[in-house]
């Protein structure tokens, strides 16, 4: 379970003079703001075990700056968070121990072997060699791995990276478990055997937290749905929620009087 | 523990990269020491002159000296006739040197002045000058008796002359190569460490950063100092393995092909070797620190490589240094790294005393700088950059 409040994030902008050079040459940043990319202005939602909760936006919205707080790779500048009780800022270890992240790109090493790959992760989590050889198995069998397990992972297809990046964020059985955009570049075929393993982990009383930018996977996925725009959370519901809450037809177009209101309500 | 399984999997990761492997195990400790050890005993078993070994010497108008040519009989030397064009055959090298007895030498000595000899050498050519300082050795020699007859002919003790009893130490010839040679035991050391640790330093930082494995890594629930020091204990032990097979394969070169360095002053041998080893160890962890320091601050490969190779001078630098300047071991050198490990290494091979002081000195010079830049390394894996 994941609770967010008003998490607050901003950047150094790149480029940006990090020291001001003296006599005063070069023009000095008219404010503080021009500085500072803002990533993640206020966003707040709630996300319940057995529950698979979809965090929609477009690109740069904030979606990956937002679970990378919550998987305490960076500071939240404002806010708190929570991961199954435990605060992303204090409880760091805690927080990891519960969560199982799978980031934007798989990030798998190349010369290791798939199995090696997730074996390594399931060891640095704290499991001995016999209980990580055992998990293992059993994620190359729930993956359907089998036929790749063994070899090494130079030349792996963008499908078969993603199944071992995500038995890697699973592999120390985490209550809570997020994936920044999991679909990337799957084909049809691998996207629904995705979707069927998240549904098979929801409903197995975890939660699961989603990003994506595209409406059909998130209508078709999620119970629960955050929409996020400029770093905001516009709206957040079910599905049927907020199509009531618009008054309209679609997800798509839901999505667009959503992020306008927002847009309408900050300029005021 | 989780630094282990981080250091292993750096390892086993690493073993299976050519580029590591060859560098590691094979440049450093092998092809470097090869390249220079090798041309090294070459080029020593041409200078260096066998006093015992027969060898020839040409001389013209041999019958004007009869007692010379007996004197360099005795010393292991056949006088053979010269060629008739003595200038242009010592020239075009169908003779190394050529020794010309003047027509007034016998009359000259006898009167008890000066006698001419001409030595014809080409001191251009190596093995020419080589003939001629050996013959010039044993016409020294020979004049020194010459002397000593005459004085007592005089009745003057020829030993009130010696007032200087000089042993010669030829500088000419390898002696200024001394300090060179000397210095090539501390260089293949510390370039082995480098080129042991290079990529696999380069591969555990920028390349994770590089290949966007390490937000998920970080992401474990394990604290980042387990992190940066497994991947510095893989560092080190490359590093180790790498200066250690250096050590074993210097051994085994000068081992194969003896030859006597400096009249036997300088020695590579087993002891030299270990202790050498045992002097230079504080630079392993230094070294392995310096390049995960330096590594991870980049954000890529290709950046990482650019900076550790102008880290590269670092290695050279000393050893440029000690042979134009001539820095003496002081206890305000030793606590310096590197440079501090020339020196020592330097004594060792010319097996001189080194003072325990210079040993500690160095030992916690250098391993104060590791610790400083570890700290500097695990502190740059806290930062939020990293991940960008
Ligand atoms: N390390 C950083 N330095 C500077 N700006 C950053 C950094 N990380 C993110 N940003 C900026 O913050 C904003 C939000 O980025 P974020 O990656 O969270 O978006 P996203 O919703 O994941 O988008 P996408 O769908 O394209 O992945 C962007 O404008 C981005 O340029
Ligand atoms: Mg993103």
């Amino acid at each position: 379970m994941i609770v967010v409040e008003e998490l607050h994030k901003s950047f150094k902008r790149p480029g940006a003079r990090s020291f001001r050079l003296p006599f005063g040459i070069g023009k000095p940043a008219s404010s503080v703001a021009d500085e500072r990319v803002i990533a993640v202005n206020s966003v707040s939602f709630t996300a319940d075990d057995g529950r698979i909760t979809g965090l929609l936006g477009p690109n740069g919205a904030g979606k990956s700056t937002t679970l990378r707080m919550l998987a305490t790779l960076i500071r939240p500048e404002r806010g708190s968070a929570r991961v199954d009780g435990h605060d992303v800022t204090q409880d760091v270890l805690a927080v990891r121990q519960h969560l199982g992240f799978m980031p934007h790109n798989a990030g798998i090493y190349p010369r290791l072997s798939a199995r090696e790959n997730i074996h390594y992760y399931a060891r640095l989590c704290g499991l001995d060699k016999r209980r990580a050889e055992q998990r293992v198995g059993q994620l190359i069998e729930q993956l359907d791995m089998g036929k790749f397990a063994d070899r090494r992972a130079t030349g792996f297809s963008q499908g078969q990276k993603t199944k071992v990046a995500l038995a890697r964020a699973l592999a120390h059985q985490p209550q809570t478990i997020m994936l920044d955009e999991p679909t990337n570049g799957l084909d049809v075929m691998a996207t629904r055997g995705l979707r069927e393993i998240i549904r098979q982990l929801a409903s197995d009383g975890h939660c699961i937290v989603f990003s994506s930018h595209i409406m059909q996977e998130v209508a078709a996925l999620c119970d629960h749905i955050a929409i996020i725009s400029d770093g905001c959370i516009a709206m957040q519901d079910s599905l049927q929620g907020i199509l009531q809450r618009t008054g309209e037809e679609d997800l798509e177009d839901a999505f667009v009087k959503a992020t306008r209101e927002l847009s309408t309500e900050t300029d005021r | 523990m989780s630094l282990f399984i981080v250091m292993i999997k750096e390892i086993v990761d690493n073993l299976r990269d050519r580029q590591t492997v060859f560098y590691a195990l094979l440049f450093g400790p092998i092809l470097l020491p090869l390249l220079l050890g090798g041309s090294l005993v070459a080029s020593f078993k041409q200078l260096s002159i066998d006093f015992d070994e027969v060898t020839t010497l040409s001389v013209q108008h041999a019958q004007r000296a009869p007692r010379l040519m007996e004197f360099l009989h005795s010393q292991n030397i056949d006088v053979i006739d010269a060629p008739e064009d003595v200038q242009n055959s010592v020239r075009r090298g169908d003779v190394l040197a050529v020794l010309e007895i003047p027509e007034d030498f016998a009359e000259q000595l006898r009167q008890g002045r000066p006698a001419p000899l001409t030595l014809h050498v080409n001191s251009a050519d190596k093995e020419s000058s080589k003939a001629a300082r050996r013959v010039q050795a044993i016409l020294s020699v020979y004049e020194r008796t010459l002397n000593n007859l005459r004085l007592q002919h005089r009745g003057i003790d020829p030993t009130i002359f010696d007032s200087l009893n000089l042993v010669e130490n030829d500088v000419s010839s390898d002696g200024s190569n001394g300090q060179l040679l000397a210095s090539i035991l501390p260089f293949l050391f510390i370039m082995s460490m480098v080129m042991g640790g290079f990529y696999l330093a380069i591969d555990t930082t920028a390349g994770e950063r590089e290949r966007q494995s390490l937000e998920p890594l970080l992401s474990l629930p394990l604290k980042r100092s387990a992190v940066v020091f497994g991947k510095y204990g893989a560092t080190l032990c490359f590093v180790t393995l790498s200066c250690l097979l250096t050590a074993i394969s210097i051994y085994t070169l000068f081992h194969l092909f003896p030859v006597e360095l400096m009249g036997g002053q300088i020695r590579f041998d087993g002891r030299t070797l270990v202790r050498a080893f045992l002097l230079a160890s504080p630079l392993l962890p230094f070294i392995s620190a310096l390049l995960i320091t330096v590594s991870a601050v980049t954000r890529s490969t290709k950046e990482a490589q650019t900076y550790l190779g102008l880290m590269m001078m670092f290695p050279m630098a000393p050893f440029f240094l000690l042979q134009f300047l001539s820095v003496k071991s002081t206890t305000l050198t030793m606590p310096i790294p590197m440079l501090s490990q020339y020196q020592l290494l330097e004594s060792a091979v010319l097996g001189d005393s080194i003072p325990l002081m210079h040993i500690a000195l160095s030992a916690t010079g250098t391993l104060a700088a590791a610790g400083l830049l570890l700290m500097l390394a695990s502190r740059l894996y806290q930062r939020e950059g990293l991940l960008d």
